[in-house]
C-alpha cells in the first residue's frame, strides 16, 4: 500500500514538474444575495421549501405548537415518533405534547430498524438558507441524523435566527463539526420517465415550522 | 481485464428510436431548468462563480501532491483508515479485503462512477457478496443487467411500462406502469437492505483538504442511508476530487446541481467527516488513481480532470442527443465522456470518441468549470492520429544521446565554436541554397515536412564583423 501511495504521489511530481501551480482565487465570495428584513427572508425560506413540495408554517406564540402538532398527527395518522433530546425542543414541550396526543415515543438511539417504523421524525435546524430553502442539521449523540432519515415524516422546527444569509457563512460555522447535512426539501427522484416523485428513500414528507420568536 | 475499441459508428446504428426521444425529452427539461436558475444568480455572477470553480479546480490538480497527504492525514487523525489504488485491481483488492474482514454478506451502494469505472460490483459477486445499486436509476439499470444511459438520469433509455416488466420479472410483484407506484415498490425493498447491509460503499462529489471531509450529493437520500446506516462505510474517490476547503466548496455547490439538474441545490448534501459520535464504526476512504496521474502530465488535456460530474455537457451535445449515451460504448458518456475514455482506457481503446462531436463549442460554453472541451477533444484528435506518442513518452535513445551531447557543446566555449565551423562543413552537401531539404536520419524527421534553413555564418564572425 505504501508503495502504491509513494508512485501515486511521485507520478503526480513528475508530471507536474514542468507546470506552473496555479493560484486559488481572489475570492470565492460570489453572488452574495441582498437580504431583506428577517420577516422577509423568513418568509423567501418558507417559500422555497413549499416550492419543493415541503409543507411549512408558521409558529405565531406558545400556543400554537400544541395545536399545530395536534393537526400534523391527524394529518399524517402518526403513532409512533421520535425526536432530538436538545435543549430547544425539550423546553418546547414537544414530548410532553405528541404523549398527550397518544403517541408512542421512541427514543432516538433506538435501532436503525426501530427508528425506521416511526411515522414521525422531529428535529431542530442548525442554520437555513432562505435562498435555497435549505435546513442544515448537524450530527452529534443529541442529534441523532437517523431522526430526520428514517421515520416516513420529517418534521423540523426552527427559531427565527436560525437563517443565514449565505452557503459560505454556514460552512464557516459547520466545518469545525463532524458529520452534519443539508437538507432542501423532501427526497426526491425523476429516474423515471422525468416525472417528479417524491419520497424514494428519505421521509415522504417534509415539515418545517418556523417560531416568530425564539420562545423558548 | 482489456476494454474492445469502441466503435462510435457501429454503435449509433443499433439505438433505438425510443432512447433518442427519452434522451432528448430529457435534456431539454435540463436545460430549460438550467437556464431558469441562472437566470435566477444573474449572468455575470454565474460567469465568476463558473470562473472561481475553475480557479479552484485548477489550483488544485496542481497541487494534488500537496493535497492528497493533507486529505490523509486529516482522515486517519479522526480515526479513518486511508487506501491508495493504483489501479482497478489494487482497488477492487482493497475493497474485497475489507469485506472479507468483516464477513460482509450485504452491500448497498450509492451512485459512484469511480466504482463503475473499476467495475467493482462484478467483483464483489464474484466473491458471493449481494450488491445492490441504491440510487432508483441505477437500482433500475442494475436489475436489467445494463449499463447507465444518461451521468445523472441513469435509467433514461427503460419507459414507464419497461421498469413494470422488470419488476414483476426479478422482483415477483405486480406492478403497474405507474411511477409513483414503482418508485414506492423500490423503496420497499431497498429499505430492507439498507437495514440489513453489513457494508455502504459510496463515491464521493469533493473531498475537503482542509478538514478530510466527504461530500456526497444526492436527491434520493439513498447517499444518506449508505453512508450512515450500515456499520462499515467505504468511500472510493478518484484522487481528482479533491479541493483546498470550505470556500471553495460553496463555490462548487452552487455551480453543481444548477448546471446539471437545474435545482439550487439538492434535496441532500452530506458532509462526512469521520470520528464523529453518530455514523457507521469503521470510514475507509480508497484514493483511486487509474490512469488520472498520468492524465495529469497532458498540460492540455488535464483540465478534463475538472469535471464535477453534472451532465450539462451532455444534455446540450447535438451528436449527444442524436445518438443516445450508449453509442459512447462504455460509461463515459457525452462530450466529457468522449475526452475522459480516451485519457483513461487510451486511444486505441476510445479513440474513435473524440470524432464523435460537431465541435460546434456547446459544451465548452456550459460546462461549469469551463473545461475547454472542444480545445481537449481537438487535442486528442492530434494524439489519436499520432498513435497516442504521449501515453508512451520516450524519447528515443538516439535522441536522448544528442540532447546530452548538444548540452555539454553549447556550454563549452571551444566546443560551440568548434561545432559552428563543422556545422558549416556538415551542411554543405545538404545544401540547396539557403535551405537543407533532406538530412540524414533521425534529423529527417523535421525535413519530412519542411525544409530545415541553412546555416549562413557564424554569429560570433558576424558580431565582430558589425
Amino acid at each position: 500500500m505504501n508503495q502504491a501511495r509513494a508512485e501515486i504521489l511521485s507520478g503526480i511530481r513528475a508530471a507536474l514538474q514542468s507546470t506552473p501551480r496555479l493560484p486559488l482565487p481572489a475570492t470565492t465570495r460570489i453572488a452574495p444575495r441582498a437580504t431583506g428584513d428577517a420577516d422577509a427572508e423568513i418568509s423567501r425560506l418558507l417559500s422555497e421549501i413549499e416550492k419543493l413540495g415541503g409543507v411549512t408554517r408558521r409558529i405565531a406564540n406558545r400556543d400554537e405548537l400544541p395545536i399545530a402538532l395536534e393537526e400534523l398527527v391527524a394529518k399524517e395518522s402518526i403513532q409512533k415518533a421520535t425526536w432530538w433530546d436538545t435543549p430547544e425542543l425539550r423546553a418546547l414541550g414537544v414530548a410532553e405534547m405528541l404523549t398527550a396526543l397518544g403517541v408512542t415515543s421512541v427514543p432516538p438511539d433506538a435501532s436503525p430498524r426501530t427508528l425506521a417504523e416511526c411515522d414521525l421524525g422531529v428535529t431542530g435546524a442548525d442554520a437555513a438558507l432562505p435562498e435555497t430553502g435549505t435546513l442544515v442539521l448537524r450530527s452529534s449523540r443529541e442529534q441523532p441524523q437517523l431522526v430526520s432519515l428514517l421515520p416516513r415524516v420529517h418534521l423540523a422546527i426552527l427559531r427565527p435566527d436560525a437563517r443565514r444569509a449565505d452557503l459560505q457563512d454556514v460552512f464557516a460555522e459547520i466545518k469545525s463539526g463532524k458529520r452534519a447535512v443539508l437538507i432542501t426539501g423532501p427526497s426526491r427522484t425523476t429516474d423515471i420517465e422525468k416525472v417528479l416523485t417524491i419520497g424514494v428513500h428519505g421521509p415522504k414528507a417534509l415539515y418545517v415550522w418556523c417560531l416568530e420568536t425564539p420562545f423558548a | 481485464m482489456p476494454i474492445p475499441h469502441i466503435d462510435f459508428r457501429a454503435n449509433t446504428q443499433r439505438v433505438s428510436p425510443h432512447l433518442i426521444a427519452a434522451t432528448q425529452k430529457s435534456t431539454r427539461t435540463a436545460l430549460a431548468k438550467r437556464a431558469q436558475a441562472i437566470e435566477i444568480v444573474g449572468e455575470d455572477q454565474w460567469q465568476a462563480l463558473r470562473q472561481a470553480g475553475h480557479d479552484i479546480k485548477l489550483h488544485a490538480l496542481t497541487h494534488l501532491d500537496e493535497y492528497l497527504p493533507m486529505v490523509e492525514a486529516r482522515v486517519t487523525q479522526a480515526g479513518g483508515v486511508v487506501h491508495w489504488a493504483r489501479d482497478d485491481v489494487e482497488a477492487r483488492r482493497i475493497v474485497l479485503e475489507i469485506a472479507a474482514q468483516h464477513r460482509v454478506k450485504r452491500i448497498v451502494k450509492s451512485k459512484s462512477m469511480a466504482t463503475e469505472e473499476i467495475e467493482l460490483n462484478r467483483a464483489l459477486q464474484d466473491a458471493g457478496i449481494a450488491v445492490f445499486e441504491t440510487d432508483l436509476g441505477e437500482y433500475i439499470v442494475q436489475l436489467a443487467g445494463q449499463r447507465p444511459s444518461h451521468p445523472t438520469a441513469p435509467a433514461l433509455h427503460l419507459t414507464k411500462e419497461d421498469i413494470a416488466a422488470l419488476f414483476r420479472a426479478k422482483l415477483g410483484v405486480d406492478a403497474p406502469p405507474d411511477p409513483q407506484t414503482l418508485c414506492e415498490i423500490a423503496r420497499g425493498k431497498l429499505r430492507e437492505e439498507f437495514l440489513s447491509a453489513d457494508m455502504g460503499i459510496s463515491g464521493g462529489n469533493f473531498l475537503i483538504a482542509e478538514t478530510g471531509t466527504l461530500v456526497i450529493v444526492t436527491n434520493e437520500g439513498n447517499g444518506r442511508m449508505c453512508t450512515a446506516l450500515p456499520p462499515v462505510h467505504v468511500a472510493i474517490v478518484g484522487i481528482e476530487k479533491v479541493i483546498p476547503d470550505w470556500e471553495g466548496l460553496a463555490v462548487m455547490l452552487k455551480l453543481l446541481a444548477r448546471s446539471g439538474t437545474g435545482q439550487k441545490i439538492t434535496a441532500y448534501t452530506n458532509l462526512i467527516t469521520p470520528g464523529g459520535e453518530e455514523g457507521p464504526r469503521e470510514f475507509h476512504l480508497v484514493l483511486l488513481d487509474n490512469g488520472r496521474s498520468r492524465m495529469l502530465q497532458d498540460e492540455i488535456a488535464r483540465e478534463t480532470l475538472a469535471c464535477i460530474r453534472c451532465g450539462a455537457c451532455a444534455n446540450i451535445c447535438p451528436v449527444y442527443n442524436h445518438v443516445g449515451g450508449f453509442a459512447y460504448g462504455a460509461i463515459f458518456l457525452g462530450p466529457i465522456g468522449a475526452i475522459v475514455a480516451p485519457q483513461l482506457l487510451g486511444v486505441k481503446v476510445a479513440g474513435d470518441l473524440p470524432f464523435a462531436s460537431s465541435l460546434c463549442g456547446a459544451c465548452g460554453d456550459v460546462c461549469p468549470v469551463k473545461i475547454p472541451i472542444p480545445n481537449i477533444l481537438l487535442h486528442l484528435r492530434h494524439r489519436v492520429v499520432e498513435g497516442d506518442q504521449f501515453a508512451s513518452a520516450t524519447v528515443s535513445p538516439i535522441l536522448g544521446v544528442g540532447a546530452r551531447v548538444g548540452t555539454t557543446a553549447l556550454g563549452t566555449p571551444w566546443l560551440y565554436r568548434l561545432g559552428a565551423r563543422m556545422m558549416r562543413l556538415f551542411q554543405a552537401s545538404f545544401r540547396r541554397g539557403d535551405w537543407l531539404p533532406t538530412l540524414p536520419p533521425p534529423l529527417d524527421r523535421w525535413t519530412m515536412a519542411r525544409p530545415f534553413p541553412a546555416f549562413r555564418s557564424d554569429f560570433r564572425a558576424w558580431w565582430r564583423r558589425r
